[in-house]
C-alpha cells in the first residue's frame, strides 16, 4: 500500500517536482503512472523508495512511515518493493540465475529456498533454459524478464517498474505486460510508469496522469482487453 | 547473518577480482609500486642511518690520568668507566706504550727521544668510545667528575659534524618518505575510486534490492584486501631480491662500499621480519582502506 498526503519536492535549485500530492494505490491494485517528461513521475518512485525526502507532507509505504524510517531501516522497506527498471539494469558479470538469486542473499534466505525458489521464478517468467545464460547473451524482452523476475523472487507486496517496456518491440512489450498483469492477479501491488499511452488504452486499469508536479486524473479506466473480455 | 552469507560475501570478493581483473590488477600494480617506493626510500634511510652510526662508532674519547694516580686508582677507575651508562668500551693506554708508539711514529726524531733517556713525559690514559655521541656532553661531564683525571680530549668537531649530518639526513628522509605515502595513498585512492566507479552501477542496483551498506562493502573489501596482501607479498619479492643483488653487487669483488669507508650496510636478513610485516601489513590495509572510501560515495542511493 503507498499513500501520500500533501506531499511537495522542491529541488535543491528551485524547482518544484511535486505539488500538494494526494495519492493512495491500495493493496493488489494495478495502477499506471503517466504524464509527459518531467511531470514528477521519477521524483515519486524515489519518494517511494527514499532516496529523497520530501520537502512537505507524508509518505507511507508497505507499512512504514517514511518520514520517519531510519537511514539504516531503508533496506528492509526496499525489500518489501521489487523494481524493474527501464534499462533492465541487469548485473552483467552475473548469470541470469545468479541476478535473481542475489536478491534472495541479500535477505540472507537459506541456500535450499533460494536454489528452489529461484528457478521456480525463472519458469514463472517463461526463461526455462536460460538460467546459466549472461546478459549480454539475451534479447531485450528477455532481459526485462529478468528484471521482472528478480523483483518477483522476494515475494514483494509491490512491485514498481518504471518504463518495463520503453526498451522492447511492441510485441514484447504486450508479453512483459502480461506477465505483470498475471503477477497482479496473485495479489502483488503494481505501479507501472509509462510513456506508451497505447498501451495503457489497451490493458486499461487505474491510471494516474501527473501534469507538473500535480495529480491531474487518477480513474479507472476500462481497456480494450477488458471490455473485449 | 548465516555462514552460508558470510561464504559467499568472501567468495564474491575473491570472484570480483578475477571478474573484474583489470582493474584489479591495475590496483595490484599502483599497491605494488607505492609500497615499493616507500619501502626502499625506508630501506635506504635505514642504511644511511646505519651508516652514519658506523662512523660514530669510530669515536674516541682520551682520558689522562694524573701522573700520581696509583695503580690501585687506575683499576678503580677502570671499574667506574665499565659501569658508567653511554660508554661502549674503554682500553687502558699506558704512558709506556704511548711513548713508545710515538718513538715510532716519529722515527727521524731520535736525536729528541735520547736527550730524554729514561723520562717519560707523557701519562696514562684510557681511550674510551661512547656508545651515543649525542648524549656526549653528560657522559664527559660524568667522566670528569671522576677522581684522578687530568684532562678530557673528545674529538667534538667531528660529533658536531656527524650529529649535524644524521639530523639533515634524516629530515630528509622523513620529509621524502612522508611525500611518497601522501602520493602512494593518493594514487591508490584514486585507483580504487575507478575500480569502484566502473561497477556503480551495479552498486545501485544492489542498494534498489535491499542490500545494507556492509553486504555491498564486504566483496569489495575482501578484493581489496586480498589486492593489497598480493602486492605486498610482491614488493617484498622484489625488494628481497633486489636488495640482496645490489648488496652482493655493492660487498663482493671490489667490495665498493668499502672504498667509501663505511662497512655497516643492513643485510635483508636482519630486517626481514619487520619489512615482511610492514609490507603486508600495509598493502592488505591500504588496499581494504581504498575501498571503504571510494564505495562510500556511490552507496547514498
Amino acid at each position: 500500500m503507498i499513500e501520500m498526503r500533501d506531499v511537495s519536492v522542491v529541488y535543491s535549485g528551485g524547482v518544484d517536482a511535486l505539488h500538494q500530492v494526494n495519492l493512495k494505490i491500495n493493496d493488489g491494485d494495478f495502477a499506471f503512472v503517466v504524464g509527459p517528461s518531467g511531470a514528477g513521475k521519477s521524483t515519486m518512485i524515489k519518494l517511494i523508495l527514499k532516496e529523497i525526502d520530501p520537502s512537505e507532507g507524508s509518505i507511507y509505504v508497505n507499512g512504514y512511515n517514511l518520514n520517519k524510517l531510519r537511514r539504516r531501516r531503508i533496506p528492509a522497506l526496499r525489500r518489501t518493493i521489487g523494481f524493474v527498471f527501464q534499462d533492465f539494469r541487469l548485473i552483467p558479470s552475473m548469470t541470469v540465475y545468479e541476478n535473481i538469486a542475489f536478491v534472495l542473499r541479500v535477505v540472507d534466505a537459506p541456500p535450499k529456498y533460494i536454489k528452489k525458489r529461484v528457478p521456480y521464478v525463472i519458469n514463472l517468467v517463461g526463461l526455462e533454459g536460460k538460467a546459466r545464460n549472461y546478459p549480454n547473451e539475451l534479447s531485450g524482452g528477455e532481459m526485462q524478464r529478468v528484471a521482472i523476475a528478480r523483483a518477483l523472487v522476494n515475494d514483494p507486496q509491490l512491485i514498481i517498474a518504471d518504463e518495463p517496456t520503453g526498451n522492447i518491440d511492441p510485441e514484447m512489450s504486450y508479453e512483459i505486460m502480461e506477465l505483470l498483469q498475471s503477477i497482479n492477479e496473485i495479489g502483488t501491488t503494481i505501479l507501472m510508469v509509462t510513456h506508451e499511452h497505447s498501451l495503457v488504452r489497451q490493458f486499461g486499469g487505474r491510471i494516474i496522469n501527473i501534469n507538473q508536479g500535480q495529480v491531474v486524473f487518477d480513474e479507472i479506466v476500462g481497456g480494450n482487453l477488458i471490455n473485449e473480455s | 547473518m548465516r555462514a552460508s552469507g558470510i561464504r559467499y560475501l568472501l567468495g564474491k570478493g575473491f570472484e570480483n577480482i578475477w571478474k573484474n581483473r583489470m582493474m584489479a590488477f591495475a590496483s595490484f600494480c599502483v599497491l605494488l609500486i607505492s609500497l615499493l617506493l616507500v619501502g626502499l626510500s625506508v630501506l635506504v634511510s635505514i642504511n644511511i642511518s646505519s651508516m652514519i652510526g658506523g662512523m660514530e662508532d669510530k669515536n674516541e674519547v682520551i682520558i689522562y690520568l694524573q701522573d700520581d694516580a696509583t695503580d690501585m686508582e687506575i683499576s678503580e677507575l677502570y671499574g667506574e668507566l665499565c659501569r658508567m651508562e653511554n660508554i661502549a668500551e674503554a682500553n687502558f693506554y699506558s704512558k709506556e706504550d704511548a711513548f713508545e708508539d710515538m718513538k715510532a711514529s716519529m722515527s727521524d726524531a731520535e736525536l729528541l727521544f735520547d736527550s730524554l733517556g729514561e723520562d717519560n713525559p707523557l701519562v696514562d690514559s684510557y681511550r674510551v668510545r661512547v656508545a651515543d655521541i649525542s648524549r656526549i656532553d653528560e657522559t664527559l661531564a660524568r667522566i670528569g667528575a671522576l677522581q684522578k683525571i687530568e684532562s678530557i680530549s673528545a674529538p667534538m668537531d667531528f660529533v658536531n659534524v656527524l650529529m649535524e649530518l644524521r639530523q639533515i639526513i634524516s629530515i630528509i628522509c622523513a620529509v621524502i618518505i612522508f611525500a611518497l605515502i601522501i602520493i602512494s595513498i593518493v594514487i591508490i585512492a584514486n585507483t580504487t575510486k575507478a575500480s569502484v566507479f566502473s561497477r556503480r552501477a551495479e552498486i545501485q542496483i544492489m542498494k534498489y534490492v535491499g542490500a545494507t551498506n556492509s553486504f555491498i562493502r564486504i566483496p569489495f573489501f575482501v578484493e581489496g584486501m586480498i589486492t593489497g596482501f598480493l602486492a605486498g607479498c610482491g614488493a617484498l619479492a622484489i625488494t628481497w631480491y633486489g636488495y640482496d643483488s645490489l648488496i652482493d653487487l655493492l660487498t663482493g669483488g671490489t667490495n665498493v662500499i668499502s672504498i667509501f669507508g663505511v662497512s655497516s650496510v643492513i643485510q635483508f636478513k636482519d630486517v626481514f621480519v619487520p619489512v615482511t610485516v610492514a609490507y603486508l601489513a600495509s598493502g592488505t590495509f591500504f588496499g581494504a582502506l581504498g575501498t571503504v572510501f571510494s564505495t562510500r560515495k556511490h552507496l547514498n542511493v
